[in-house]
C-alpha cells in the first residue's frame, strides 16, 4: 500500500467516505450511501424521526402475530406473512411500521427486502399462462363458390364437412384435403353442420329454413325438420340423447326428436336472432347466444330458461364449450367472456380482439381460437385469458380486400389442426409450429399491477 | 332449550289474557243481538258505538275490527296484536303487487327479489355487482372447481331429461294421429230393465220394461260446436338485470363517421333540388381517383425541350454561318468590283492621258450634241404649254402660302372648322336646317330590358325571348283593322284585284294631313274584331228630314237619288217606312 496507483481525487474521497461509514456508520447515524435506500437524507430522517416506532408496542405486536397466524390458516393466502407489516391486506392498520431487522443502516443486510415503507397489499399469485406453440397456415382448400359458413369434423377424424354460400355441402378428406363428396339439396346458404357420433347421420341447416338429416350411407336426405319460421343459423346435437337443437333468425331454439322429427320444445325468450348454440350433457344442456346481446342457459327437461347472461354489450355470435372443463366462452363484438357452467358465473375476459368475432373454438389443450369478421385471428390460453398469438388471415389471390374474414372454425378431433372457413371461399387448415419452443417464442406476460381482489 | 324456555317463562309475570277461555264482553260483540220479546227491557238498550271507548273505560277492551281503530293507528298501551286498516293481517288476499322488502343473511336488502319475481327459485339471476367481478378475483370465493360433473350425476340428469322428453314426444306423436274422428266408434248399446215404482198410491202391478240405451248417432262431418278461444298470455316474467354499462353516448365523430351523403346524380334530379357545385363534383367521382402521371411523361417533356433547344441552337449557328458566308461573299464581290473599278479607272486614266494627248475637243462636242437634241425635240406650242403649266403651279403655290399664312393667324376653333370643311365633315349647316339630330345617348347606353325589373336578368327574364315587347307593336292593331276581303262574287277577278289594291292604297281618311290624330272619340271606342257594325240612325227628333223632304219636294228627291221604279212613289211612304224601321 505504499504506492497508490493513480487514483483521482473523487475516487479517493469516495473510498474514504465508504471506509468511514463502514467503521462508524452504525454508531454515529451515518448511513451507507447505497443506491437501493435512496438518499442519505431519507435514511437519516427515517432513523431520527421513526426510531421510536421501530418496535411495536408489546400488546399490538401480540395481536398482530395472532392475526397473522389466523390468516395463514386460510388457504387462499399464498404469500407467507413475513415480519410485521408486510402482507397486511386487512387495511386495518395503516400506521407506519418498521420492519424487523436492523433496517437499512445495516448496509448490505437490507438490500434484498423491498425498500418502500408502505407496501401494496400483495395480490394473490396470478397464474402465469401456459406456453402454446404458435399456429401457422398449413393448407388452403379452394373449392367452394361461396363463403364457407359452417364446418364439422367427423368423429373418426377422417373427413370433415363444410357448408357454404354456394348451397352445397362438401366433404373433404382431412388428411389430404381432397374433395370426397358434394351434397346438394339446400336452396340457400348452409349455415350449420353436425355429424352425429352415434348415427351415420349428417345434419345440416340453412338460411332456407330447412333442417336436413343426411344418411351418410346412401348420401341422401332422409328427414326434414320443419318448423322454423326463418333462416336456421346454427345447430347442435345432444351428446347423449337423440336430440337435435337448432336456432335461427326467428329468435327461438327448437329441440327436435331425431327419429320422430317432432318439435319437442320451442326455447323462446331471445328477442333477436339466435346466432350460436351449444349442447352439453349436464345442465345447462343447451346454451344459446343471440344477437340481442344475451346468452341464455336452458333447462332442457322443462324447456325453460335457467338463466340469462347479460354481460355482453353487442350481439353474441360465438360460443364454445370446453371439452374437459365445465366452462364455456361467449364472444360478441370486441369482447370474449368465459363463464363457469352450472350457474353461469362470470370467470374472465379475453381482452384484445377488437373485431366482430364470428366464431370461437377451443381444443383440449386449452387453446381458444377466435376468428374475426375482418380476418383477424387470435389464439388464447383458456385458463388465463392470455393471448399468445394474433395473426391476420390472407385472402386467396384474386379476392377482394374485404373478403378476408373468418366465418366458421373448428378444431379437429385431436385438437392439432384448426380448420377455418373463410369469406374468401376457401377452407384453411392451420397447425402448430413444430420448431417453436418456449425459447423461440417466449411468453411475454407480466402480472398486472391492478387490484386483484374485490 | 326447553329448560331455558321454562326458566324464561317462570321469570315472566303471569299473562293477563290467555285468550282461550275468554268470554267476549258485551260491548265487544258485534252484529245485531236477537233477543226475545220478554228479554228486552229499557236498561238493555244501549247505543251502539263505533270507535274506541273513551279513556278510562278501556280496561279489558281490545280493538278487533277496523272500525275499532277509528281511522287511527294501533293502541300501543293495549298489548295485543292489532291490525289497523287490516295492515299485516295474515290470510287476507292482498291486492297490492308491491314486493315486501327481503333481506339476506347479512341483513342487506335483497334487491334481486324484483328480478326473481315470477321465476322459480332455482332460476339463475345475476343481479349484484359481485357478479361482474371475475370469479377468481372475488374476495369470498374459495377454491373454484371447474370439473365436469361426474358420470353418475350426468346419468341421473340424462334419465330425468329423457323421461321428461319421452312423455312430450309421445304426446306429440299422439297429437299427430287422427283422434277426433267423430262417429267412428260407437259404444255398445246398454240394456236396462225398468220396473216402475208405485206412485201416488197406485199400487197396481206394472210390467217390467227393458230399455236399450244407444249413443246418439253423430254426424261425422259436423263442424265443431265450440269455438276455440285463445287464452291471453300471462304477464311476462321480469327481464333479466342488465349486467353491462349503458352504451356510450354517440359522439359527433361517430355520427360523422356514419353519415352517408345523399346520392347526387349528374343526370337525374327529378325533384329539382339545387345541388351545390362541390357536391356535383364530388358525385362525379372524378376527384376520387388522384391522377398519377407516369414518370416517362416528365422525361419525354424534358427530352423534347432539350431537343428543341438543340435544334434551335443548330439553326442559329447555321444562320450565323450562312450570314458570315454571305458577308464574306459580299465582301469578296465588293473587293472584286473595287478591283474592277480600280482597274477601269486606271485604264481610263491611262487612256485619257493618251487621248488628251491626241484629241482634247472630244468632250465639248459631246455636250453640244446633247443640247442640240433637246432643242431640236421641242416645238413652239409645247413651250407655251409648259410655260402655262409652270405659271399655274406657281399660282397655286402662292395661294397655298397665303392660306397657310391666314391659317396661322386664325384661332384654333376656326382652324379646326376650316379643316373639317375641307374634309367635308362640317355639319353645322345641316344642324341648323334640322337635318341632322344628335344621337339620343341615354337610349343607347341602357339596356331597356333591365328597366322596371326587380332584380335584373335573374327574375322572369326569358333567355329565349330577349324582347320584352314585340318589335312591331303596331302590327296587331294593323292586322285587326278591317279590310274588305276580295269577294268571290266579283264578276271579274282582275277587276276585283284592281279594286282591292286601289282601296288599300288610297288613304281615304287622310284629310289635309290630319289623319294621324284620328277622329274624335275614336280612341275611347272599344276595340273591335270584325267589320264595323253601323247603326242606322233613324231617329229624327225634330222632323228635320221630313221637313227637308217636304221642302225639296219631288225635285229634291229626284236630285238626291233615283230608285228607278220607286221614283213615282210619294215621300210619305218613305217616311212611313222609316218610322216602321224605327219601331223594330
Amino acid at each position: 500500500m505504499d504506492v497508490i496507483p493513480s487514483t483521482t481525487p473523487e475516487e479517493a474521497v469516495r473510498a474514504s467516505a465508504k471506509r468511514t461509514a463502514d467503521l462508524f456508520g452504525p454508531e454515529y447515524l451515518m448511513v451507507t450511501p447505497s443506491v437501493a435506500n435512496g438518499s442519505i437524507g431519507v435514511s437519516y430522517r427515517r432513523k431520527t424521526e421513526y426510531e421510536h416506532v421501530k418496535e411495536l408496542p408489546p400488546a399490538l405486536a401480540a395481536k398482530q402475530a395472532q392475526a397473522a397466524a389466523a390468516r395463514s390458516k386460510r388457504p387462499k393466502i399464498s404469500a407467507p406473512p413475513q415480519g410485521a407489516g408486510t402482507g397486511d391486506k386487512s387495511g386495518a392498520s395503516t400506521a407506519l411500521v418498521r420492519r424487523g431487522g436492523r433496517g437499512p443502516a445495516g448496509g448490505a443486510a437490507g438490500e434484498d427486502k423491498p425498500t418502500s415503507l408502505i407496501q401494496r397489499p400483495s395480490a394473490t399469485r396470478q397464474q402465469p399462462p401456459e406456453w402454446h406453440a404458435p399456429w401457422k397456415l398449413m393448407r388452403v382448400i379452394s373449392g367452394h363458390l361461396g363463403w364457407v359458413r359452417s364446418l364439422a369434423v367427423e368423429p373418426n377424424n377422417e373427413w370433415f364437412a363444410s357448408g357454404a354460400g354456394d348451397r352445397t355441402i362438401k366433404i373433404w378428406n382431412l388428411a389430404t384435403g381432397a374433395l370426397r363428396l358434394t351434397l346438394t339439396g339446400h336452396i340457400s346458404t348452409v349455415r350449420g353442420l353436425a355429424v352425429s357420433p352415434r348415427h351415420p347421420y349428417l345434419f345440416s341447416c340453412g338460411e332456407d329454413k330447412m333442417v336436413k338429416c343426411w344418411d351418410l350411407e346412401t348420401n341422401k336426405v332422409i328427414r326434414h325438420y320443419h318448423g322454423h319460421l326463418s333462416g336456421v343459423y346454427t345447430l347442435a346435437l345432444h351428446p347423449r340423447l337423440d336430440l337435435l337443437v337448432t336456432g335461427g333468425r326467428d329468435g327461438v331454439a327448437r329441440v327436435w326428436d331425431m327419429r320422430t322429427r317432432s318439435n319437442i320444445h320451442v326455447l323462446s325468450g331471445h328477442t333477436g336472432t339466435v346466432a350460436d348454440l351449444q349442447c352439453q350433457e349436464a345442465d345447462p344442456q343447451v346454451i344459446t347466444g343471440s344477437l340481442d346481446a344475451t346468452v341464455r342457459l336452458w333447462d332442457l327437461a322443462a324447456g325453460k330458461t335457467m338463466g340469462v347472461l347479460t354481460h355482453h354489450k353487442k350481439g353474441v355470435r360465438g360460443l364454445a364449450t370446453h371439452p374437459r372443463e365445465f366452462t364455456f366462452a361467449s364472444a360478441s363484438t370486441g369482447s370474449i367472456k368465459q363463464w363457469k357452467c352450472p350457474g353461469g358465473e362470470f370467470m374472465q375476459n379475453f381482452e384484445g380482439h377488437n373485431a366482430v368475432i364470428n366464431t370461437l373454438s377451443v381444443n383440449e389443450d386449452n387453446v381458444l381460437f377466435s376468428g374475426g369478421d375482418n380476418g383477424s385471428m387470435s389464439f388464447w390460453d383458456w385458463k388465463t385469458g392470455y393471448r399468445f398469438q394474433t395473426i391476420d388471415t390472407t385472402a386467396q389471390p384474386g379476392s377482394l380486400e374485404a373478403e378476408a374474414g373468418i366465418m366458421a372454425s373448428t378444431f379437429d378431433k385431436t385438437g392439432l389442426r384448426l380448420i377455418t372457413g373463410e369469406a374468401d371461399k376457401t377452407i384453411k387448415i392451420w397447425k402448430q409450429d413444430d420448431q417453436a419452443t418456449p425459447e423461440t417464442h417466449p411468453v411475454t406476460w407480466a402480472p398486472t399491477l391492478g387490484r386483484q381482489r374485490y | 332449550m326447553t329448560s331455558i324456555a321454562e326458566g324464561l317463562f317462570k321469570s315472566l309475570p303471569k299473562p293477563k289474557y290467555t285468550g282461550e277461555e275468554e268470554e267476549l264482553p258485551q260491548h265487544a260483540q258485534r252484529g245485531p243481538r236477537i233477543v226475545g220479546p220478554g228479554q228486552l227491557d229499557e236498561t238493555q238498550i244501549v247505543l251502539r258505538r263505533t270507535g274506541p271507548p273513551p279513556y278510562g273505560n278501556r280496561a279489558g277492551w281490545r280493538p278487533r275490527a277496523p272500525e275499532d281503530f277509528g281511522d287511527g293507528g294501533a293502541f300501543p298501551e293495549i298489548l295485543v296484536a292489532q291490525y289497523p286498516l287490516d295492515m299485516g293481517r295474515k290470510g287476507t288476499p292482498s291486492t297490492s303487487n308491491a314486493l315486501a322488502v327481503q333481506v339476506d343473511a347479512e341483513g342487506k336488502v335483497k334487491y334481486d327479489a324484483i328480478a326473481r319475481r315470477g321465476h322459480s327459485d332455482d332460476r339463475i339471476v345475476h343481479a349484484s355487482f359481485k357478479d361482474l367481478i371475475p370469479l377468481r378475483q372475488r374476495v369470498d370465493m374459495g377454491e373454484v372447481s371447474l370439473d365436469r360433473p361426474s358420470e353418475e350425476e350426468v346419468e341421473a340428469q340424462m334419465e330425468k331429461t329423457k323421461n321428461a322428453l319421452a312423455s312430450l314426444v309421445s304426446g306429440a306423436v299422439a297429437a299427430q294421429k287422427p283422434k277426433n274422428v267423430k262417429g267412428g266408434s260407437r259404444a255398445e248399446p246398454t240394456f236396462v230393465r225398468y220396473t216402475p215404482a208405485n206412485q201416488m198410491g197406485d199400487t197396481s202391478r206394472k210390467n217390467d220394461r227393458i230399455m236399450k240405451i244407444v249413443e246418439r248417432q253423430q254426424d261425422p262431418m259436423e263442424p265443431p260446436k265450440f269455438k276455440h278461444k285463445k287464452i291471453p298470455r300471462g304477464p311476462p316474467s321480469p327481464p333479466p338485470p342488465i349486467m353491462h354499462s349503458p352504451p356510450r353516448k354517440l359522439t359527433a365523430e361517430d355520427q360523422e363517421a356514419w353519415k352517408i351523403p345523399p346520392p347526387v346524380s349528374n343526370w337525374k334530379n327529378p325533384k329539382g333540388y339545387t345541388v351545390p357545385l362541390d357536391k356535383r363534383l364530388a358525385a362525379d367521382g372524378r376527384g376520387l381517383q388522384d391522377v398519377s402521371i407516369n414518370d416517362k411523361f416528365a422525361q419525354f417533356a424534358e427530352a423534347l425541350f432539350t431537343a428543341d433547344r438543340h435544334a434551335r441552337e443548330e439553326v442559329r449557328l447555321r444562320a450565323q454561318m450562312q450570314q458570315k458566308l454571305a458577308e464574306k461573299e459580299k465582301a469578296q464581290k465588293e473587293e472584286h468590283l473595287r478591283a474592277l473599278a480600280q482597274k477601269a479607272r486606271e485604264e481610263r486614266t491611262r487612256g485619257q492621258a493618251s487621248r488628251a494627248s491626241r484629241s482634247p475637243s472630244r468632250d465639248r462636242s459631246r455636250s453640244r450634241s446633247y443640247s442640240d437634241a433637246s432643242v431640236r425635240s421641242r416645238t413652239p406650242d409645247e413651250d407655251e404649254e409648259a410655260a402655262r403649266e409652270r405659271e399655274r403651279i406657281r399660282r397655286e403655290r402662292r395661294q397655298d402660302a397665303e392660306r397657310q399664312l391666314r391659317q396661322s393667324r386664325m384661332g384654333t376653333e376656326r382652324r379646326i372648322q376650316a379643316m373639317a370643311r375641307e374634309q367635308n365633315r362640317d355639319i353645322s349647316e345641316k344642324v341648323a336646317l334640322g337635318l341632322a339630330k344628335p344621337t339620343q345617348s341615354s337610349e343607347t347606353m341602357w339596356d331597356s330590358r333591365l328597366f322596371n325589373q326587380t332584380s335584373g336578368m335573374s327574375t322572369g327574364f326569358n333567355e329565349d325571348n330577349p324582347y320584352d315587347k314585340p318589335l312591331f307593336a303596331a302590327q296587331d292593331a294593323i292586322n285587326s283593322i278591317y279590310r274588305p276581303k276580295p269577294q268571290a262574287d266579283f264578276d271579274d277577278e282582275a277587276d276585283a284585284e284592281g279594286e282591292m289594291s286601289k282601296l288599300q292604297k288610297s288613304n281615304r281618311f287622310e284629310v289635309l294631313g290630319r289623319a294621324k290624330e284620328g277622329f274624335r272619340g275614336a280612341a275611347d271606342a272599344e276595340e273591335r274584331s270584325g267589320p264595323v257594325q253601323f247603326e242606322k240612325d233613324t231617329a229624327d227628333p225634330f222632323g228635320i228630314d221630313s221637313m227637308i223632304a217636304d221642302v225639296t219636294g219631288g225635285a229634291g228627291g229626284a236630285g238626291q237619288k233615283r230608285y228607278g221604279i220607286q221614283e213615282a212613289e210619294p215621300e210619305s211612304r218613305g217616311s212611313k217606312r222609316a218610322r216602321v224601321d224605327e219601331e223594330d
